[in-house]
C-alpha cells in the first residue's frame, strides 16, 4: 500500500511563486502516477477561480494548469468550505470542466487521515 | 517556467539557421522564443532530430500545440498519451506509435519540434 | 494525530489562524523561529497541553514563557515527527 499524499495549497496564484511550485510538483508526481490528494484552503481559493487573465501581469495562468489535471489523473479536487464562505465565493465560481470539486467542512480531519502532507 | 522570454536569463547556445535568418536554442535545443515557431523552424527542428515530418508528426505537432494553448504547459509522456487517446483514438494514443515518430523521448522531442518549452519533469 | 509546525508571528502571517482552522482534539501545536511569538495570543481552540516550542528560539528572541507550555530541544523536534502523523507546515 502506497503513502497517501495530500497537498495542501494555501496560497493566491500570483502574489509569489509557491502556487505554481505546488502545483508543478503535483503535475510531476501525476505524471509518475501518483497523483496526490488536493485540498484548496485560504487564499489557496483563488487559485481556482475562473477568467485569469494571466497574461495582463505577463504570468502563465495557474487556472489553465488546473484545468490540465483531468488529463494527468486528477478528477477531484477538495475545497475548504469555510475559506470559500469566508471570501464571499461560491463553486459556481471556480467550476473546472472534467473535475469534480468536493467541499470540505472540517478541514483537521481531512488532514489527519494523510500519511503525508505537502504544504504550499 | 515562465513562457515569457526572459532575455538575460536564457543561455542561448546556438543558432537554427533559417534561409534569411538565425533562430536561438537552448542548449537543449528548444527554441528560446516561442514566438520563433513556424511550420519551416519545425522542420528543421526535426532534422535537427533525424526526423522527416510527415502527415502522422503533424497531427502529433498540431495537438500539442492545441494542448499548449489550452492549457499553457507541455505535457510529460503519460498525459500526452492519455491526451492523443482523446482526441485521436486509441491507435494514436499509445506510448509506441508515438515513440516510432519521435524517437527516443516523443514527449521532449516532440515538444521541442512543436516549438513548446521542454515538458515539466520530463526526465 | 497531527503535528501542526508555525514559524511566523501572527504580526506577519496569518499562518497560525489558518493552523487554528484546522486544529482537532490530539494534535499538537509547536512553535518555531518567529512562530514563538505567538506565545502570549494563541488561539482560544488550542488547548496549553498541546503546545509546544522550540526552547532555542524564545531563549533567542528573550521571550517570557509564562504558560505551562511545552519547551522542547530539537531532539525532541524529530521524536514528535516520528511520532505524530502527519506533519504539516503553516510556513507562510
Amino acid at each position: 500500500m502506497s503513502k497517501s499524499i495530500l497537498a495542501l495549497c494555501r496560497r493566491p496564484p500570483y502574489g509569489d511563486a509557491l502556487a505554481r511550485e505546488g502545483l508543478e510538483a503535483v503535475l510531476a508526481a501525476a505524471a509518475m502516477e501518483q497523483a496526490p490528494v488536493l485540498l484548496f484552503m485560504h487564499d489557496g481559493v483563488f487559485q481556482l477561480l475562473k477568467d485569469q487573465n494571466a497574461k495582463s501581469i505577463e504570468q502563465k495562468s495557474v487556472r489553465r494548469n488546473l484545468e490540465a489535471l483531468s488529463i494527468f489523473g486528477i478528477d477531484k479536487l477538495y475545497v475548504c468550505q469555510h475559506s470559500l464562505e469566508k471570501r464571499n465565493l461560491n463553486c459556481g465560481q471556480l467550476r473546472l470542466p472534467g473535475i469534480a470539486i468536493e467541499l470540505i467542512a472540517d478541514p483537521g480531519r481531512f488532514i489527519a487521515a494523510f500519511d503525508s502532507v505537502l504544504s504550499f | 517556467m515562465s513562457a515569457k522570454p526572459r532575455g538575460q536569463l536564457v543561455q542561448v547556445m546556438q543558432k537554427l539557421q533559417l534561409q534569411n535568418r538565425q533562430i536561438p536554442v537552448d542548449k537543449e535545443g528548444f527554441l528560446c522564443h516561442l514566438d520563433d515557431w513556424s511550420p519551416q523552424v519545425a522542420q528543421q527542428l526535426a532534422s535537427a532530430e533525424g526526423i522527416e515530418l510527415t502527415a502522422a508528426h503533424w497531427q502529433i505537432i498540431t495537438m500539442l500545440r492545441d494542448f499548449y494553448c489550452q492549457f499553457e504547459l507541455s505535457p510529460a509522456m503519460r498525459p500526452l498519451v492519455k491526451y492523443i487517446s482523446s482526441q485521436l483514438g486509441p491507435e494514436k494514443g499509445r506510448s509506441i506509435y508515438l515513440l516510432q515518430l519521435f524517437p527516443p523521448s516523443p514527449a521532449r522531442i516532440a515538444s521541442k519540434i512543436a516549438g513548446l518549452p521542454k515538458p515539466t519533469n520530463c526526465l | 494525530m497531527t503535528l501542526h509546525i508555525v514559524s511566523k508571528s501572527p504580526g506577519y502571517s496569518n499562518a497560525l489562524m489558518d493552523c487554528a482552522d484546522s486544529f482537532v482534539e490530539g494534535d499538537i501545536l509547536l512553535l518555531i523561529e518567529d512562530g514563538v511569538y505567538a506565545l502570549s495570543s494563541l488561539p482560544e481552540n488550542i488547548p496549553v497541553q498541546a503546545v509546544h516550542y522550540l526552547k532555542a528560539d524564545v531563549n533567542a528572541r528573550g521571550i517570557v514563557v509564562t504558560m505551562e507550555y511545552q519547551g522542547i530541544d530539537d531532539t525532541r523536534w524529530v521524536e514528535l515527527c516520528c511520532q505524530q502523523n502527519p506533519v504539516v507546515s503553516w510556513f507562510k
